[in-house]
């Protein structure tokens, strides 16, 4: 009895050659899942790639924008100064014609009126 | 330093001290300058700045408080609310003519505007006005307007002018040394 079922299960179980044809559709099969991968894509992992994408295009067109206005901020910074020096210059060789009028008294005539 | 300057210089300051006391109506500041288009074609330099007080922070920002100039600038800036400055060279005599000064003149005459000092070159054939405005006893606006024979400047400046600042320009910016400290 024990050796019929050894027998029965060494004969279920002895290995058996499945063919070329069975070995040729696994392949087959195999490299028809590899296509449809590629393919089709999971929709969520093109909307992944595309906010990835979004992302780094904002970033970059922001820290150019950025750039550009400090940039910007900057020559007008440096024009206004340069205007504050040209006014006080002007400013101070205004005062001095006063001041050498008022210092030179043999050529000049002096008025001096504070409304007070 | 002559006599007429020892006189004289301490008595302006006199008068400011004592014009910054007087509280008055406020005039309307800044004052509102002409465009001058047609005096700047016909000149052969012009000078149009308009700093109102966004550009003095802006240019005090970039003001380098390491360099002397730069670093009285900067005081001075902190209690300003705008520059404006109007100046125009020609290559000939009295291309411009008095009258197209008479619109500031005439603001200048407004209640709260003072002239301090009024003076006439004879040599240099200049004129030069010096006025400020007083707002709650205190110097809020200076305007000098010069006239010469080839060159005209309107000069406003608004905000809080302080004499003791302004005294740490001398020598800087072509301003004179007043000597208050041998006047005190």
């Amino acid at each position: 009895m024990s050796n019929d079922l050894e027998d029965s299960l060494r004969a279920a179980l002895r290995p058996v050659d499945p063919g070329e044809k069975f070995t040729a559709g696994v392949m087959a099969r195999i490299a028809d899942e590899s296509r449809r991968t590629m393919r089709a894509p999971r929709p969520h992992t093109t909307a992944l790639r595309w906010t990835s994408v979004a992302l780094a295009v904002s970033l970059v067109i922001g820290i150019l924008v950025a750039r550009e206005l400090q940039l910007r901020r900057t020559q007008r910074g440096l024009e206004a100064r340069a205007e504050l020096l040209q006014a006080l210059k002007l400013t101070g060789e205004k005062l001095d014609i006063a001041y050498r009028v008022v210092n030179d008294e043999e050529h000049a005539e002096f008025t001096k009126d504070s409304g007070v | 330093m002559n006599t007429l300057s020892k006189r004289t210089l301490p008595t302006l300051v006199a008068m400011l001290a004592l014009l910054a006391r007087i509280a008055v109506a406020a005039p309307p500041a800044p004052l509102k300058l002409p465009d001058f288009d047609a005096l700047a074609a016909k000149a052969a330099q012009s000078v149009n700045i308009t700093l109102d007080s966004n550009l003095l922070g802006l240019a005090a920002g970039f003001l380098d408080s390491s360099k002397p100039e730069d670093a009285a600038a900067k005081e001075l800036v902190a209690g300003l609310r705008g520059v404006y400055v109007r100046s125009y060279t020609f290559d000939k005599d009295f291309v411009y003519a008095a009258a197209d000064l008479d619109a500031v003149r005439k603001q200048l005459s407004a209640p709260g505007w003072q002239r301090l000092v009024g003076v006439h070159s004879g040599k240099e054939h200049a004129n030069v006005d010096i006025y400020v405005s007083i707002e709650q006893g205190r110097a809020n606006g200076l305007t000098i307007i010069s006239s010469e024979p080839r060159q005209f400047t309107i000069v406003n400046i608004v905000g809080s002018i302080d004499l003791q600042k302004l005294h740490r320009l001398e020598g800087k910016f072509g301003i004179p040394k007043l000597q208050l400290e041998e006047n005190k």
